[in-house]
C-alpha cells in the first residue's frame, strides 16, 4: 500500500503521564482507516499530534513522506492534511454556504486589492466558489440550508456543515475526530453514507471514533490504542478477534 | 547622583507603591471571581477620596467616621455596578470586549456623577497624623507614607485570613478555582460576583482614602490610578493578590526612579513602557506560572 | 478560568445574506442621508457638527473593520490617528507640503508604525490585548504632550491649510461636506466588498474560530496582522482629515476620550455592518446637541446609553435593522 501518513514512534508526555506512547502506524492513501481505544487511550491527543495543535515529546509524522512534524496546522493544512473537530468549529455568523467558501481559501488567492477592485478573474473565482460550495453540500445533503446561519443548524447538520467545509480545502487526508458523537442513528448513518463516498472519490480518511458500529462498517483497517501505546492494528473483522483488543474493552 | 535623592524617591515610590498594590488586588478580586476585568476600578478610589473630603466638610464629620462611611459607600457603589451593569451582561455570555466597555461605561457614569454633585475642582485631605516628618540623616520620611505602607499590610494580612480561614473567603477562592464545581458544591456563584465586587470597591476606596492627603483627588482621577493598578497586577501576574501587591511597588519605584532621572513627563511613559514589556515578554508576571 | 480570547463573540453580527430585501439597511441609509443633506442645505453650525461626524465616521469604519470584521480589540486606534494628523500638521506648515502628499506620508507612517507594533501585540488575546493596545494609545498621546520640538505640546499646531489638490480648496461648509461624504461612501462600499471577498471570509473565520480557521490553511496572525494594518491606515486617514477641516491639532484631540467616543459609536451603529459607523458617529454627534445647554451631563448620558446598547440592543442600530430585514425574507 502506498502511505499518505506515516506516523513514527510517536510519543507524547505531560508531566509524568505518558499519555501516547510509541505509537506507530501508516495510513494508507486510499480507503478509510479508524483509530479506536477506551476512554482515556490517548485518542485525542494522537489525534492532535498528527493535525499540529501539539508537538510531539518524541517520534514524527510523514506526509506524503515529507516530515511535518513541527509544522502548525496551517502550514500542515497546506499540505493536504485537514482535520474537523469533536466539538464542532463553525464559523457561527456565517451562512452554510459561506462556511464552505472559507474552506477554499488554500486553493484560491486575492487579498485586499482583489476584494477592492473585483477583477474579472477574482469575480469568476467567487462564481467557481458559489458553484462548488453549492456541490458539497449537496454531498453532504445540506442543499436546503445553504443560506441558513451556520449557528441555527441541527448539531448534526452542523458536524456534516464541518465535513463539507474540510472537503472544500480538497485534503489529501481528511482528518475526522469522533464524527458521529452527538449523531442519532439516522444522521449517524448519513454520515457514514458520506465517509464511505468521500474515500470513494480518492480522499484518505483517518477518523478517531467511539462508536463501534460506525467503525465497523466503514473503516478498512483499524488501529487500536490502550493506555497509550498501540495494541493492535488490522482489518475490522481481525481486530474484532484479537485477544488484546478484547481484554482492553472488556477488561 | 545624590543618594539622599535617591532614597527619598525610594521611599515615596514604595508608599504610592502600595497605593497600586490594593488598586491591583482590586482587579485581581473580581478577575478570579468572574474572569472580568473591571475597567471601573479607578471610580471606587475617586469615591473613597472624595466622599470622605465631602462628609468631612460638608458634614463636619470626624476623619475617621468620615473615611469608614466612604469606604461602605464605595461597597454600594460595587454591588450596584455589578447588579445593573456587569450582571446582564454575564447572564447573557457577552463578549470580553463587551464587559470592558460596560464597565469602563460605568466608569464614566460615576466619575459624571461626582462632577454633577460634588463639582470638578481637585480635593485634597489632611494628613492621618498631623507630625513633622521623620528625619533620617539627609532624608524626609512623613507620617501618611508609614500609614499607607502599615494599613497596606495590615490589609494583606486581613485579606489573607479572610481568604484562608472564613467559610465566605474559603467559597470565593472556590468559585475562583473552578465555578462549576463551587456550584455544585452548593456555594452561590452568582452571590460571590458581588461581594467581590463589594470587597474590590472598598478596597479601591481604601487606597483612594490613604493616596489623598499626599496628593489629591478629583472626578477625573480614577482612569490614572486604576491603569496603575492594572499594570500592578499584570507585573504580578494576574489574578495573585500579593503578586499585584509587589508589582505594586515595583511599578511606583520605577516610577519614582524614571521621574528622578528622566523628568516628571515621563511618569507615565514610564509605566506604560513597562506595561508593554511585561505583556510582550512575561504576561504570566513576577509570580505567575502558565495561567 | 481562563483568559477568554475575544475570538467567539456571540453577539458579533453576521456578514449580510445574499437574496434578502433590505427595507431596514435602506432606512437607516436614508436616514443618515437626509441628516447630511440637512446639513449640505442649511449649512451653519449644524454643518461643523455633521462635518465632525463624518470624520468620526472615517475612523470608526477602521475600527469596525478589526473589531466587527475580525473580532479583535484595539483601544488604542486613537495613535494611528494621531499619526497621521501630526505628520498632516506637520508637514503642511513648517515643511510647507500640499495636503494631499502629506496625507500620504501620514499614512505610510501610520503603517509602519501599526506594523511594528502589530507583531508583538496581536500574539496577545483578551484583556492583555484591550490593555496593550490602550497603552500604545496613551504612549502616543504622552509623546504628542512631550515631543514639544515637534508637536509644540499641549500648545498644538495651528493654521493648517484646508483640505485641497491643487487649485481646489475645500474651504466652504459645503465643499468639507461633500468632500467627506464621497469618502464615507467609499469607505461603506470597499467595507461591503471586503466582507463578501476571500479576504472578509477570512477575516470572519479568524473571528469564528482561530483554530478552525488554522485548520483550514489560513495563517490567523497575518490576518489579524492585514486586519490592523487597514485599520491604522483609515484611522490615519481621519486624522489628516481632522487637522484639514478644523486647522488646528493638539494631543488632547487624540486622547482616552477619542476612543471612548468612537467605540460608543461603533455599538451605537452597529458592530460589523456597513451602515454602523455612519449611523452611529451622526446620531453620537448631534445628539448632545439635543440637548444642549445640558453640556454637564453629555458625558454622563454617554456612559449610560453605552450600558443600555450594550445590555439591551448589542447589535445597534443596523444590525437591528438588519436582523428586521432577515426577518422578513425568512
Amino acid at each position: 500500500m502506498t502511505a499518505i501518513l506515516e506516523v513514527t514512534k510517536a510519543t507524547r508526555r505531560f508531566g509524568g503521564l505518558v499519555a501516547v506512547n510509541d505509537v506507530s502506524f501508516k495510513v494508507s492513501s486510499t480507503g478509510v482507516t479508524a483509530v479506536i481505544g477506551p476512554n482515556g487511550a490517548g485518542k485525542t491527543t494522537l489525534f492532535n499530534i498528527i493535525s499540529g495543535s501539539i508537538p510531539p515529546s518524541e517520534g514524527a509524522i510523514l506526509l506524503a513522506g515529507e516530515d511535518v512534524t513541527a509544522l502548525k496546522p496551517e502550514a500542515k493544512a497546506a499540505r493536504g492534511l485537514v482535520r474537523t473537530f469533536q466539538l464542532v468549529k463553525l464559523f457561527q455568523d456565517l451562512t452554510a454556504t459561506e462556511n464552505v467558501k472559507v474552506g477554499f481559501h488554500l486553493k484560491s488567492r486575492g487579498g485586499l486589492l482583489a476584494a477592492l477592485f473585483q477583477p474579472a478573474w477574482a469575480k469568476q473565482a467567487e462564481r467557481d466558489a458559489e458553484e462548488k460550495a453549492a456541490a458539497l453540500l449537496d454531498l453532504v445533503g445540506l442543499s436546503k440550508v445553504a443560506r441558513t446561519s451556520a449557528s441555527v443548524l441541527p448539531y448534526g447538520q452542523q458536524r456534516l456543515l464541518e465535513i463539507a467545509r474540510a472537503l472544500a480545502a480538497e485534503p489529501r487526508i481528511l482528518l475526522l475526530d469522533e464524527p458521529a458523537a452527538g449523531l442519532n442513528a439516522e444522521e449517524s448513518e448519513r454520515l457514514a453514507k458520506t465517509i464511505r463516498r468521500i474515500a470513494a472519490d480518492g480522499t484518505a480518511v483517518l477518523l478517531i471514533e467511539h462508536d463501534m458500529k460506525l467503525v465497523m462498517d466503514i473503516a478498512d483497517e483499524v488501529v487500536v490504542l490502550d493506555y497509550g501505546r498501540k495494541i493492535a492494528q488490522g482489518t475490522p473483522e481481525a481486530v474484532k478477534k484479537d485477544p488484546a483488543v478484547l481484554a482492553a474493552y472488556l477488561g | 547622583m545624590d543618594l539622599n535623592l535617591v532614597l527619598q524617591s525610594l521611599i515615596s515610590g514604595i508608599s504610592i507603591g502600595c497605593v497600586y498594590g490594593l488598586i491591583g488586588i482590586g482587579f485581581c478580586v473580581i478577575y478570579n471571581a468572574s474572569g472580568i476585568v473591571n475597567f471601573a476600578q479607578g471610580a471606587f478610589v475617586m469615591i473613597g477620596g472624595m466622599a470622605t473630603y465631602v462628609l468631612m466638610t460638608d458634614y463636619n464629620l470626624p476623619y475617621a467616621v468620615a473615611a469608614i462611611c466612604a469606604i461602605l459607600l464605595a461597597g454600594i457603589v460595587g454591588a450596584v455596578v455589578e447588579r445593573l451593569v456587569v450582571r446582564p451582561l454575564w447572564d447573557r455570555n457577552a463578549a470580553m470586549f463587551v464587559m470592558i466597555l460596560a464597565t469602563l461605561a460605568a466608569q464614566i457614569v460615576i466619575e459624571r456623577l461626582a462632577y454633577i454633585l460634588v463639582d470638578d475642582q481637585p480635593k485634597t485631605l489632611p494628613p492621618f497624623t498631623d507630625i513633622a516628618p521623620i528625619r533620617l540623616g539627609g532624608i524626609a520620611v512623613n507620617y501618611q507614607s508609614l500609614w499607607i505602607v502599615g494599613c497596606s499590610v495590615l490589609i494583606i494580612l486581613a485579606l489573607n485570613s479572610f481568604f484562608r480561614s472564613t467559610r465566605t473567603g474559603k467559597a470565593m477562592r472556590a468559585v475562583s478555582i473552578n465555578a462549576e464545581a463551587a456550584a455544585l458544591q452548593g456555594i452561590p456563584v452568582s452571590r460571590m460576583l458581588t461581594l467581590a465586587f463589594v470587597l474590590s470597591a472598598m478596597l479601591g476606596a481604601v487606597a483612594g482614602i490613604l493616596l489623598t492627603p499626599t496628593q489629591y483627588t478629583a472626578f477625573n482621577m480614577g482612569v490614572p490610578f486604576a491603569i496603575s493598578g492594572f499594570i500592578a497586577a499584570i507585573i504580578g501576574g494576574f489574578g495573585k493578590p500579593l503578586g499585584a501587591f509587589i508589582g505594586g511597588i515595583a511599578l511606583g519605584v520605577i516610577q519614582s526612579m524614571a521621574i528622578l532621572g528622566l523628568g516628571a513627563g515621563f511618569k507615565n511613559v514610564a509605566a506604560l513602557s513597562l506595561l508593554l514589556l511585561f505583556l510582550f515578554f512575561r504576561p504570566s508576571g513576577l509570580l505567575g506560572s502558565t495561567r | 478560568m481562563t483568559n477568554s480570547p475575544s475570538t467567539t463573540s456571540p453577539e458579533a453580527p453576521g456578514l449580510a445574506r445574499p437574496h434578502t430585501r433590505h427595507f431596514g439597511s435602506a432606512a437607516v441609509w436614508a436616514l443618515s442621508a437626509a441628516i447630511i443633506g440637512y446639513a449640505l442645505v442649511f449649512g451653519g453650525y449644524m454643518a461643523t457638527i455633521v462635518a465632525f461626524a463624518l470624520i468620526y465616521a472615517v475612523f470608526v469604519s477602521g475600527l469596525n473593520v478589526f473589531m466587527g470584521l475580525t473580532a479583535q480589540v484595539s483601544f488604542g486606534q486613537s495613535a494611528f490617528a494621531a499619526i497621521g494628523g501630526y505628520t498632516s500638521a506637520v508637514l503642511t506648515t513648517t515643511y510647507e507640503w500640499a495636503p494631499l502628499p502629506g496625507m500620504v506620508a501620514g499614512l505610510v507612517f501610520a503603517l509602519v508604525a501599526a506594523f511594528l507594533i502589530g507583531f508583538p501585540t496581536l500574539r496577545l488575546k483578551g484583556h492583555y490585548l484591550a490593555m496593550a493596545t490602550l497603552a500604545i494609545g496613551l504612549i502616543t498621546y504622552e509623546i504628542a504632550v512631550e515631543w514639544e520640538s515637534v508637536t509644540q505640546g499641549y500648545l498644538g499646531i495651528s493654521g493648517i491649510p484646508p483640505l485641497g489638490i491643487g487649485p481646489f480648496e475645500a474651504v466652504s461648509d459645503r465643499a468639507i461636506l461633500s468632500v467627506l461624504s464621497v469618502i464615507v461612501v467609499i469607505l461603506a462600499f470597499a467595507v461591503t466588498r471586503i466582507r463578501r471577498s476571500r479576504l472578509g471570509r477570512a477575516f470572519s473565520a479568524v473571528a469564528g474560530s482561530e483554530e478552525a480557521a488554522g485548520a483550514l490553511g489560513i495563517n490567523v496572525s497575518r490576518y489579524k496582522l492585514v486586519s490592523f494594518l487597514i485599520a491604522a491606515a483609515i484611522a490615519s486617514l481621519s486624522g489628516s482629515l481632522f487637522v484639514h477641516v478644523v486647522g488646528y491639532v493638539s494631543p488632547e484631540v487624540f486622547g482616552l476620550h477619542m476612543v471612548i467616543l468612537a467605540f460608543t459609536m461603533v455599538y451605537i451603529g452597529g458592530l460589523g455592518t456597513v451602515a454602523g459607523p455612519l449611523i452611529g458617529a451622526l446620531i453620537i454627534s448631534i445628539l448632545p446637541e439635543v440637548f444642549r445647554g445640558m453640556k454637564d451631563y453629555q458625558d454622563l448620558a454617554y456612559g449610560v446609553t453605552m450600558i443600555l446598547i450594550l445590555i439591551y440592543a448589542p447589535k445597534g442600530i443596523a444590525g437591528v435593522a438588519g436582523a428586521l430585514d432577515a426577518r422578513r425574507s425568512a
